[in-house]
C-alpha cells in the first residue's frame, strides 16, 4: 500500500476584517462537520505574510482558502491552480503583510520543498472592513466552497466522512 | 524639486506610503503615511477583557503570539497580579522563539534583497564562495557542492525567464556592492533560512498549542498543564523537543545570520553615517523572572539625543515614568481634533481629509514619551543595553563591531550604531542575544518544574474600575497595550504598536517621527529606482498592522463557481 498523500488545507484571512475572515470561517466548518484522513490537517493560518512558507512546506498538495479580488459578484467562488497565481505581476514589498501567496510558493519551491499540487478556493468578499462576522452572500457561500475542498481532497485520493453529529463550529469571533 | 511617493497601495490594502521631496540627489523632506484606518481596537470595547487577547492576537497576522501575551499582561498590570513562575517561563520562551523567526525573516526575506543582486549570481564562483563562506563561521551549510547547487537553481530561473520574485527588484543598481560570491552566499542562507524559520515556529507550537494562533495564554498565568509523566500535558518529552529545535535554530542565528549581518554591514560601511534621524530612544523590559514582573532578563529604558550618558532605566509596567509618559498625538493624523492624549484616554474619532503636506495626513497617531518622538526597534534595545552594562548586549555589540570594524577596515563604533545599517546589525545582535536567553529561560523552566512546582495560573479577581498597561518588546520595538475595565468589561482599549512610534507622522510641534528624520539626507542616486529609500524604511522592518491581504487575481480563475 503506497503512503496516503498529504494535504494541508489553510484558511487564510483576518477574522476581524468581516469578510475577510471567510478562510478562517471555512476551516472552522470543515473541523466541525467532517472527519478527516490522519494525512490531512485543516489550520486557521490568518494573515501569516511570510510566515506563511512554513506551512505549505510538509504537504503534497496545498488547499488555499481565501478571500479573493476579483470581478464578480461578493459571495461567488474562484478557483485557481498554480498557474493562474503564478501568472499575477508581483508588486514591490515593503511591508511583511503584502500578499505573500505567490512569494511563499516561490521560496519553497526554490528550496526544493514546496506542494506538488495546489488549489485556491476563492470567495468574493463584500465587505473588508473592521467587524468580526460575514455578510450575507459570503456566509452563504461557505458551503460550496467546502464542497470545493471536499471534491479536491477525493480527487486527492483522502476523502473526508461527514460526521453524523455535526459539532458546532467554533466561531469565536463572531459571537457578541 | 523631484517628489518620489512609494505608495503600494492595492484594491482594499492600504499600508506605508513614503513621500519624499529629492534635490541634489538628497532627500529635503519626507513624509510617512499609513493610508488604511485602522481603529480595530474599537472591536474590544464591552467585551470580557479575559477575552480579549483572543481578538488582539488577530491585529496582526505576522505577530500574533506578540499582541496575546501584551493584552494578558495588561488585564494582569489592571488587576496588580501576580503569575506563576512557570507561566513567565512558558510565555518568555514562546517570545523568544516568536522573536528568532521575526528576525531570521526579516533580515532573509525582507530586506536582504536591497543589498543583495540576485542577478550576478550566475558569474560566481562557488569554490570561491565556500571560501568567504568559510572565513565568516563554521557552519556546515557552506561548501561548494551546497553553492553549485544554489547557483543552479538561479541560472535555471534566469534561463526560464521565470524571476518569480526576483522580477521586480533594483538590479544592476549603482548602490548594489557586493561580489557575485557574497551574493551567491547570501542566497543560499536565504533558502536555507526558510527551515529555521519554521524550526523555530515548531518551538512556539509546542508550547502554544497551534500557530500561528496561539491557545494556551490567559489572564493569570498559561493553561498548559504541566505533568512529567502524562501524554497530554507538557512533559519531558514535549520540553526536550522544545530544547532540541533551539539546538537546531540557535547555530543558525550564531553562525549564519550573526555573520551575514557583520559582512554585509561591513561591506557597506556608508549605511553607518546615513539615516540617524530622531535619536530618542525607547525600549521596555522584557522576559521577566519573578511571578510579579519586577526583575528581568532584558533591560529597558530611554537615551535622549543620540547621548548613551543620559539612560534612564524602565523598572516595569508599573513604573510610572513609562505608565505616565505616553501620549499619542493626532494633529497631523486623520483623527479629530489637535495635541496628545494618554492611552487611556485616547479615543478613535476618524476624521479623513485627503494627503495634505502641511495638516493631516496619516491613519498613524504620533506617540510621544515625554513629548518627544521615540525611535523603538532592536536598535534602542541595543542602546539602553549596551549603555545599562547588560552583559550579554555588550558581548554581542562587541563582537559585531570588531568583525564590521576588521571586514570594513575602519574602526565601527558604538557611536556608528545611529544609523541605517545600525538598525540592521542591532537586530542580528539582539537575535544573538535572545538566543543565548532561550537557554537560559529553558533551563530556568526546567529547573523550577524540577523542584516541584507546577502550577501555571491563577484565577483572576475583578474590582470595579481598574486600568492597566501590558508592555512587550517584541521584535519590531516597544509594544504597549492600554486597558480600561469597568464592571468587568473593557471601556477602552488601545494598542501602542512598534510601527506606531516608528511610522509616526508630525506632532503638534511639527518634529516628524522616525521613519521621516530617517530619510532626510537619504541619497537617491535615481529617483526612478529608489533603492536606497526602501533600505532606510525596511531598516526599520516596518509592519503597518493592519492584516487584510486580499489576493489579487483579477481576471485569472480557472472556474467560477456563483451563489445563488
Amino acid at each position: 500500500m503506497t503512503t496516503p498523500t498529504t494535504v494541508a488545507v489553510l484558511g487564510l484571512g483576518n477574522v476581524l476584517l468581516g469578510d475577510d475572515g471567510v478562510g478562517p470561517f471555512v476551516i472552522e466548518m470543515l473541523r466541525a462537520g467532517y472527519a478527516l484522513p490522519d494525512s490531512v490537517s485543516v489550520t486557521d493560518v490568518g494573515t501569516p505574510g511570510l510566515g506563511l512558507p512554513a506551512y505549505l512546506s510538509e504537504s503534497d498538495a496545498v488547499i488555499l482558502v481565501d478571500a479573493v479580488c476579483a470581478s464578480g459578484e461578493p459571495g461567488e467562488l474562484r478557483l485557481y491552480r498554480r498557474q493562474e497565481i503564478d501568472d499575477v505581476p508581483l508588486k514591490p514589498r515593503v511591508s511583511p503583510h503584502d500578499p505573500a501567496v505567490q512569494e511563499a510558493l516561490f521560496l519553497v519551491d526554490l528550496a526544493g520543498c514546496g506542494p506538488g499540487e495546489l488549489l485556491l478556493v476563492g470567495i468574493i468578499p463584500e465587505q473588508t472592513a473592521v467587524g468580526a462576522g460575514l455578510s450575507k452572500p459570503v456566509r452563504r457561500a461557505c458551503q460550496p466552497a467546502i464542497d470545493a475542498v471536499l471534491r479536491e481532497l477525493v480527487r486527492l485520493g483522502v476523502p473526508a466522512v461527514p460526521r453524523r453529529a455535526m459539532d458546532a463550529p467554533h466561531i469565536w469571533w463572531a459571537s457578541a | 524639486m523631484p517628489r518620489v511617493t512609494i505608495d503600494p497601495i492595492t484594491r482594499i490594502e492600504g499600508h506605508l506610503r513614503i513621500d519624499a521631496v529629492v534635490d541634489g540627489g538628497q532627500v529635503q523632506k519626507a513624509w510617512a503615511s499609513c493610508s488604511m484606518w485602522r481603529g480595530i481596537e474599537t472591536i474590544l470595547l464591552g467585551r470580557d477583557p479575559r477575552e480579549a487577547w483572543l481578538f488582539t492576537q488577530r491585529f496582526c497576522g505576522v505577530c500574533t503570539t506578540v499582541h496575546a501575551i501584551a493584552s494578558v499582561r495588561a488585564v494582569e498590570d489592571a488587576l496588580a497580579m501576580e503569575i506563576p513562575l512557570n507561566a513567565q517561563y512558558i510565555r518568555n520562551l514562546i517570545l523568544i522563539a516568536h522573536g528568532l523567526h521575526d528576525h531570521i525573516v526579516h533580515f532573509y526575506h525582507l530586506s536582504a534583497l536591497d543589498w543583495v543582486d540576485v542577478t550576478t549570481i550566475p558569474k560566481a564562483d562557488p569554490v570561491k564562495t565556500a571560501a568567504v563562506g568559510e572565513s565568516l563561521s563554521e557552519w556546515p551549510g557552506n561548501s561548494d557542492k551546497e553553492m553549485r547547487a544554489v547557483q543552479g537553481k538561479v541560472v535555471g530561473l534566469v534561463e526560464s525567464g521565470q524571476l518569480g520574485i526576483f522580477a521586480n527588484g533594483y538590479w544592476g543598481h549603482p548602490a548594489m556592492k557586493l561580489s557575485p560570491e557574497v551574493n551567491l552566499l547570501a542566497l543560499a542562507h536565504y533558502l536555507q533560512a526558510l527551515e529555521f524559520q519554521r524550526k523555530a515556529n515548531q518551538i512556539v507550537g509546542i508550547l502554544g498549542g497551534k500557530t500561528p494562533h496561539i491557545q494556551n495564554v490567559a489572564v493569570g498565568g498559561v493553561m498548559n498543564a504541566i505533568n512529567l509523566n502524562s501524554l497530554a500535558t507538557l512533559n519531558m518529552d514535549r520540553i526536550y523537543m522544545m530544547k532540541d529545535l533551539f539546538d537546531q535554530v540557535i547555530p543558525f542565528v550564531q553562525q549564519v545570520y550573526f555573520p551575514d549581518a557583520c559582512a554585509i554591514a561591513g561591506f557597506y560601511p556608508e549605511w553607518f553615517d546615513i539615516g540617524a534621524g530622531v535619536q530618542n530612544y525607547l525600549a521596555v523590559p522584557d522576559l521577566p523572572t519573578d511571578p510579579g514582573s519586577a526583575t528581568f532578563d532584558l533591560p529597558g529604558g530611554t537615551i535622549f539625543a543620540g547621548n548613551l550618558a543620559t539612560v534612564r532605566a524602565i523598572g516595569g509596567s508599573r513604573d510610572d515614568y513609562f505608565r505616565k509618559g505616553v501620549v499619542e498625538d493626532v494633529t497631523h493624523a486623520w483623527y479629530k481634533g489637535r495635541g496628545g492624549q494618554h492611552p487611556w484616554k485616547g479615543v478613535t474619532d476618524p476624521d479623513y481629509t485627503d494627503f495634505q503636506d502641511d495638516g493631516k495626513y496619516s491613519w498613524v497617531k504620533a506617540p510621544r514619551f515625554e513629548g518627544k518622538p521615540m525611535q523603538v526597534g532592536p536598535l534602542s534595545n541595543i542602546l539602553v543595553g549596551y549603555a545599562l552594562e547588560h552583559e550579554l548586549t555588550k558581548k554581542w555589540t562587541d563582537l559585531a563591531l570588531a568583525r564590521v570594524s576588521a571586514i570594513a577596515q575602519r574602526p565601527i563604533t558604538i557611536d556608528k550604531m545611529q544609523s541605517t545599517m545600525g538598525r540592521y546589525l542591532a537586530r542580528a545582535i539582539r537575535c544573538a542575544v535572545l538566543s543565548e536567553l532561550a537557554v537560559r529561560q529553558w533551563q530556568l523552566l526546567v529547573n523550577n518544574v524540577g523542584k516541584g512546582d507546577t502550577s501555571t495560573f491563577r484565577a483572576p479577581n475583578f474590582s470595579k474600575e481598574v486600568e492597566g498597561v501590558g508592555l512587550h518588546e517584541a521584535p519590531r520595538g516597544t509594544l504597549s497595550h492600554w486597558i480600561v475595565v469597568k464592571d468587568g468589561k473593557i471601556a477602552n482599549y488601545q494598542a501602542v504598536v512598534p510601527t506606531t512610534w516608528n511610522a509616526s507622522p508630525r506632532d503638534e510641534q511639527e518634529t516628524p517621527g522616525p521613519y521621516e528624520a530617517a530619510l532626510l539626507k537619504n541619497p537617491v542616486a535615481d529617483p526612478e529606482k529608489p533603492l536606497e529609500l526602501l533600505r532606510t524604511v525596511h531598516s526599520f522592518d516596518p509592519c503597518m498592522a493592519c492584516a487584510c491581504h486580499t489576493l489579487d487575481v483579477e481576471g485569472r480563475a480557472i472556474a467560477t463557481v456563483k451563489v445563488l
